[in-house]
């Protein structure tokens, strides 16, 4: 129900986030039985029966003298993807901004059905091309707690590189895009350029920019042989230092902190209520990180520098991905130089139908997969994305805002339209 | 005291020589390259094998429509090889076609741009993409490419453009903001399709909701293939329209 005051998001999607959230505290990975203690129709009935939606009331100052709705997209300037938003504006200032993601569906989660696991993996890759390797570990994770398989830590480590990587390669692309709505000119260049660099690196080490085709239910289809990772890893020393010298010089812009610093607030206790995820989350104070509550290997055993902030804005957000962005560096440094041994996934399908659920933090939050299988094929599948989770709260952050922000605070989320396909 | 400038200068030139010298294999990987069946293969029982795996339909009993290929190099299982044209693309779908699953034959298509001059002004549309073909077309802005050097930049409005780059798979809710975006260009303009999605929908044809292919919505003047196509197949793309493609240069071997 997208009412005349109010705006739904997803209707089951509240409900599967608290459900997931649920069981995160016991676990991260493995299969619903497991995890809950509960059987499985019990899951399932749980999800289907909760059927109210999220909804997001307007705020009280919203009707009034000389109010009215702007629609903005979804072709719009800055915002490179097909949404819409619809602003309420009596000028100058943002009442509210409701986007709306009825544009982009490609019906990807309903083709998924009957789908066998290889090709059902080439789908949830190209959810979102820049996430693809976010989604397509938490998806196979989620097939193997299905059907138990059990998992190789070879298997684990490369689907870790890979999305460090791309995390990497995220946060520089958010520092670009904020580069360029602060009309840092040289700084927005350098900064796509290190992206660019990351994604040849994807290239030349996985055999694909975006890393289609890297991570597949029959194991990687490269496995980084130690010249490869001798290379990635001095490659990745040298980006560091570039990142460092860049990061210096965007730190002394007065230009871009000034425009960064109190825009788009997110409060903690927003944050906590409405269910944010990723650099939003740690940005307002609350220092959770899926990577840090993972009981299995490579995460349990690498030291990651946990990266928060408190102050809730766009600068904080930013403050946040750097952390991270020499944090994922870090990180990288760990998994090339402890490379486990062992061999490759063995692909024998379990027959039993099962349901497995797995989560694992993305670029830009949280990510959860929840796949029912069978016979090597997909019977069901959901997810939570991180900007399906996230766009809530940017709603909230542009409230009261000036138009002038409108862009700092979408980039600083770092959201995606893609992501909320359902 | 560190500086914007001595920054950039420390970084060097990145800038690609493309067009004027061949694309380099970092600029063109092998997966931004068409799958081709090398000669001495037997083609009927392999085309067969490959036509059960491909997961989207491109490879059939006679031939290999690149149209629908997503690059996802199953076929290589079966003797498919990443060694075909780089910088492929074509004004017509059926261009696309390779029968026997060879090497797509050079085609230049027209040029509907050519009288442009040096100037082109591009305006990129997202049907429905995962977001990767619509990074690798803005890449054309970053250092490495510098599209402006060819006099080619991105503007904000469709009223200013010439050409209208739409990636991904049409969905139905946005089908008349495409057209209304199409009439929006003033004349003359072309349309330049990326990408498998905006091809034929690549893996998503057919997915409710969805109304693939592009061209059945929009005269597409130019079909770029890939999943996504690197950013100098793209750049190929819009100098082929604009009759700036002497000739295609390949990628050394
Ligand atoms: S690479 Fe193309 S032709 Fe080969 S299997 Fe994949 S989609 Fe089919
Ligand atoms: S063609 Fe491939 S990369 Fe481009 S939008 Fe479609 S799925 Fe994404």
């Amino acid at each position: 129900m997208t009412g005349e005051r109010s705006l739904s998001y997803l209707p089951q999607d509240r409900s599967f986030a608290l459900f997931t959230d649920h069981l995160a505290r016991q676990s991260v990975r493995g299969s619903v039985a497991e995890l809950t203690g509960q059987d499985l129709r019990v899951a399932r009935n749980w999800r289907s029966s909760v059927t109210e939606p999220w909804v997001l009331e307007l705020g009280e100052e919203v009707e009034g003298y000389g109010t009215f709705r702007f629609p903005y997209g979804p072709f719009s300037m800055g915002v490179p993807e097909a949404g819409t938003f619809e602003i309420v504006t009596y000028g100058e200032r943002i009442l509210e901004v409701l986007p709306g993601f009825g544009q982009k569906p490609r019906g990807i989660l309903g083709s998924l059905p009957g789908l066998p696991l290889e090709d059902a993996a080439l789908r949830v890759e190209r959810l979102a091309g820049p996430y693809s390797a976010s989604h397509a570990s938490a998806f196979l994770f989620a097939t193997e707690a299905a059907a138990g398989t059990p998992l190789p830590s070879l298997e684990a480590h490369v689907r870790a590189v890979a999305q460090e990587l791309q995390r990497v390669y995220n946060h520089l692309h958010v520092l670009a895009r904020l580069a360029e709505a602060a009309s840092q000119n040289v700084g927005q260049a350098q900064t796509h350029a290190l992206a660019e660099d990351l994604l040849r690196l994807a290239s030349r080490h996985f055999g694909h920019r975006w890393l289609f085709g890297a991570l597949l239910p029959r194991g990687p289809s490269r496995h980084l042989e130690p010249s490869d990772r001798s290379g990635l890893a001095r490659s990745l020393s040298g980006l560091g230092a570039r990142f460092e010298a860049l990061w210096e010089l965007f730190q002394g812009s007065r230009t871009f902190v000034d425009r960064l610093q109190g825009t788009g607030r997110v409060t903690r206790s927003q944050a906590v209520m409405w269910g944010a995820v990723g650099p939003v989350l740690r940005a307002s104070g609350v220092p959770w990180d899926d990577r840090l509550r993972d009981p299995s290997p490579p995460y349990r055993d690498l030291f990651l520098p946990l990266a928060h902030q408190s102050e809730g804005d766009a600068l904080a957000r930013t403050l946040v991905r750097v952390e991270e962005v020499r944090s994922s560096l870090l990180l990288l440094e760990q998994l090339l130089d402890r490379w486990p041994g062992g061999g490759t996934i063995d692909p024998a399908p379990a027959v039993a139908p099962g349901r497995g659920l797995a989560r694992c933090e993305a670029p830009s939050g949280d990510l959860v997969w929840d796949v029912r299988v069978r016979d090597g094929k997909v019977l069901e599948a959901g997810f939570r994305s991180p900007s399906q989770a996230n766009w809530p709260l940017f709603a909230l952050a542009c409230r009261q805002s000036v138009f002038t922000d409108f862009h700092f605070t979408l980039e600083s989320f770092g959201l995606s339209f893609a992501e909320t396909d359902g | 005291m560190p500086s914007w400038i001595g920054q950039a200068f420390r970084r060097g030139i990145l800038t690609s020589r493309f067009p004027r010298a061949p694309a380099s294999r970092e600029e063109v990987p092998e997966t931004s390259r068409p799958p081709v069946l090398p000669p001495g293969l037997e083609r009927i029982a392999v085309l067969g094998r490959a036509a059960d795996d491909c997961p989207t339909g491109a490879i059939t009993a006679d031939g290999l429509y690149h149209g629908r290929c997503i690059r996802c190099a199953r076929c290589t299982r079966q003797g498919f090889t990443f060694g075909g044209r780089a910088l492929a693309n074509a004004s017509r779908p059926e261009d696309l076609y390779s029968p026997g699953g060879g090497p797509l034959p050079e085609r230049l298509g027209p040029a509907p741009l050519a009288g442009l001059g040096r100037s082109l002004q591009l305006f990129l549309v997202d049907a429905g993409s995962c977001l990767a073909c619509n990074r690798e077309v803005l890449a054309l802005a970053n250092p490495y490419y510098d599209a402006a050097r060819l006099g080619i930049t991105f503007v904000n409005s469709p009223h200013h453009a010439d050409v209208l780059v739409v990636v991904g798979i049409p969905t139905r809710p946005i089908l008349e903001p495409l057209r209304r975006a199409y009439e929006a260009l003033p004349g003359p303009k072309a349309v330049l399709a990326i990408g498998a999605c905006a091809l034929e929908g690549g893996l998503f044809r057919g997915n409710p909701g969805t109304q693939a292919p592009l061209y059945e919505t929009l005269p597409v003047d130019l079909f770029v293939p890939g999943c996504p196509p690197s950013p100098l197949d793209i750049l190929a793309g819009v100098l082929t329209l604009a009759g700036r493609m002497k000739c295609l240069p390949g990628v050394p071997a």
